[in-house]
């Protein structure tokens, strides 16, 4: 037991190795371009932890990037690379948003049937990569980025074209018409003040931040309490094993994949239903990406998901505070995340090369 | 059709197809030694800023070219360290390495240019005809080339064989290690030379638009072969020449011929594959058998 926490302990040093080491990346460009780093570490004070609307910034920023996170890991862990999650979120919060203008409902019914009208939205946009990959073998790295693309295209014809909302809203922007207010998401700082954690109502902390719990939960349980998802992880673990065990690595992966974009679709909902309140295709983007890195970094598990989110969250306010207070451009922070992700799996790698000569050494 | 217009047209596509058959050829080479490269984004859009950036500072765009090859090779290196050195796997890697690109371009742009979308111009270009970029001609060339050395050369015998089987390759005496790294760094040379006819005058965030991803549709349409993926960057590249020569005189939503490029993607994977098989240890770290 005692061998077994050693061997826990390494594998969390690599992430917190490649934290700090980025930071300390981040502070030698800071020294290059000629600014105090004195000055750089109070601007990210400042922005993420100086106060609770400050922090409470930070957990909201991490919510859509938690389920980025969480879709893209539920579909790696079935040995699944969906870098389209980017297109899914914008069609399931395309689909979300119309289930919540065109179909009344009274809002303890609208906001799940909103929430459910994203996840198949999500799940449709990611059915043809999914049946191409498993059908025809087809790499679903390129069809999903080739679907990233159309989707940007639809969503922009739809908001311009039969969606526009133009006339009734008055806006000037290409948006949708207003979502009923049955269906937009409260905020719930309420909950948070009554636990004692002092949250203003201007940061957006509302249902998608449930919505994003009993995600993970749900993932957690279907990866690790479900017959499926035993299946699943094997299927991720080694496709010919899984093949001669019996378990449908076809069937398998098709259903990872589409539940994969239906938590995708999940992505969108706060900007939509808390923050605006209609839909436009210039909803906030890249998301998709960061996805990625951030299942990689939290190890495809919800927990780990979610701290890496936490991290992402942490970054981008940090990136902003750099770019008000200092004259670090907020470009260095994407320098940052990309070095981070490469330390972080290169230590990987090391570790357990490390770990496997630890235990080559006690076998003999 | 008016036959000048036509030939513009042919021009033009010629001038759209060109920076995706160099990334295709180069995601032929990485890919051929059995390393899957979606840096090639990444790399195209470093190499931009680098030939533009390099153009300035040596007051000659050959040497700006050259700077944008040394630029794009160095890119590669990083996924060839990462992804054949410490093994990492090598979508996570291409993620990251275009994450950083994007970072690194905007951060230079911001500290030599004073702007983080865009470069100054480049007072140095090649020259055009007719709406093409003349260095688009050299595709030709340099896929000639890239057949025969991957096809009549003992280097390129090598090169393909690490990516079929590793195991066996090594057994010979073929160091895989090198022949890896150099599928990948020749990968990057093809970057920067995508960046000479991508658009040299000036550096835009986010410019390639996916450009990389579409090589590599290419290449995948293409059977991995340098003549096949130069013909399906062809085929995307006079697609795109369509949709910006004739947008304007069909009556259909602008959104929808903007999506053309990407639908072909998909309709011709969808229908190549089964007829199309890529190299065996394509994507596949290799473990010398010690344990």
């Amino acid at each position: 037991m005692k061998r077994f926490n050693r061997y826990a302990l390494y594998e969390v040093m690599a992430p917190l190795v490649g934290f700090a080491a980025s930071m300390a990346l981040l502070m030698l460009i800071v020294v290059a371009v000629g600014e105090n780093p004195g000055n750089a570490v109070d601007a990210i004070w400042k922005m993420t932890f100086a106060t609770s609307t400050r922090t409470a910034t930070v957990l909201s920023t991490s919510v859509p990037l938690f389920l980025a996170g969480l879709a893209v890991a539920f579909a790696f862990r079935a040995n699944i690379f969906n870098i389209g999650v980017e297109g899914q979120y914008f069609i399931g919060g395309l689909v979300g948003a119309m289930a919540g203008i065109y179909v009344p409902l009274p809002a303890f019914l609208h906001i799940p049937f909103v929430v459910l009208a994203a996840m198949i939205g999500g799940a449709l946009w990611a059915a043809i990569p999914a049946a191409l990959k498993v059908g025809r073998g087809i790499h679903e790295v390129i069809t999903t980025i080739m679907f990233n693309n159309i989707a940007l295209a639809l969503v922009n014809y739809l908001v311009n074209g039969p969606m526009s909302g133009l006339g009734a809203t008055g806006s000037l922007e290409p948006q949708t018409r207003h979502i009923l207010p049955t269906a937009l998401f409260a905020n719930i700082d309420w909950l948070f003040r009554a636990a004692g954690w002092n949250v203003p109502d201007s940061v957006y902390l509302d249902y998608s931040l449930p919505v994003a719990v009993l995600a993970g939960v749900l993932v957690w349980f279907i990866l690790f309490r479900l017959r499926i998802g035993f299946d699943l992880r094997a299927v991720g673990t080694s496709t010919d094993v899984s093949l001669y065990a019996g378990i449908k690595v076809a069937k398998v992966q098709l259903g990872a994949f589409l539940f994969s974009g239906a938590l995708a679709g999940l992505v969108g909902l706060q900007e939509i239903f808390a923050v605006r309140g209609y839909y436009t295709f210039q909803i906030a983007s890249g998301l998709g990406f960061d996805g990625i890195a951030i299942a990689l970094i939290g190890r495809n598990s919800p927990v780990g998901v979610a701290f890496a989110a936490l991290l992402f969250a942490f970054l981008r306010q940090a990136g902003y505070g750099l770019q008000f207070f200092t004259k670090v451009p907020n470009s260095v922070i994407s320098v940052i995340t990309g070095l981070m992700i490469l330390i972080i799996v290169v230590s990987n790698e090391l570790v357990s090369r490390y770990i496997k000569a630890l235990r080559k050494k006690e076998a003999m | 059709m008016h036959w000048g217009t036509l030939f513009d047209y042919i021009c033009k596509g010629l001038d759209t197809s060109a920076p995706l058959a160099f990334a295709a050829l180069g995601g032929v080479f990485s890919e051929k030694s059995g390393v899957v490269n979606i840096a090639l984004e990444g790399g195209m859009l470093f190499s931009a800023f680098s030939i533009v950036w390099g153009s300035i500072i040596f007051h000659s765009l050959w040497l700006g070219l050259l700077f944008a090859v040394v630029i794009g090779m160095a890119f590669a290196a990083i996924h060839a360290v990462v992804t054949i050195t410490y093994k990492v796997n090598q979508i996570i890697s291409g993620v990251a390495l275009n994450i950083l690109a994007e970072g690194i371009a905007r951060f230079l742009s911001q500290n030599i240019f004073g702007q983080e979308t865009q470069s100054a111009m480049n007072p140095y270009s090649f020259p055009s005809y007719r709406g093409m970029n003349v260095f688009s001609l050299v595709v030709i060339p340099v896929a000639i080339l890239s057949w025969f050395v991957l096809n009549k050369t003992v280097f390129g015998l090598r090169l393909r064989s690490v990516g079929e089987n590793p195991e066996a390759a090594d057994t010979l005496g073929i160091n895989v290690t090198l022949m890896r790294y150099s599928g990948v760094l020749i990968s990057g040379a093809m970057c920067g030379l995508s960046a000479a006819v991508l658009y040299p005058s000036r550096w835009v965030s986010g410019m390639t638009g996916g450009r990389g991803f579409i090589a590599l549709a290419a290449m995948i349409f293409g059977r991995w072969s340098p003549i096949g993926a130069v013909l399906a960057s062809l085929l995307f590249g006079y697609a795109d020449a369509a949709r910006i020569s004739f947008a304007s005189s069909i009556q259909i939503p602008s959104q929808f011929v903007q999506m053309f490029p990407y639908v072909l993607a998909v309709v011709v994977l969808a229908g190549v594959v089964g007829r199309s098989r890529a190299p065996a240890a394509d994507g596949v770290p290799y473990e010398k058998g010690e344990d």
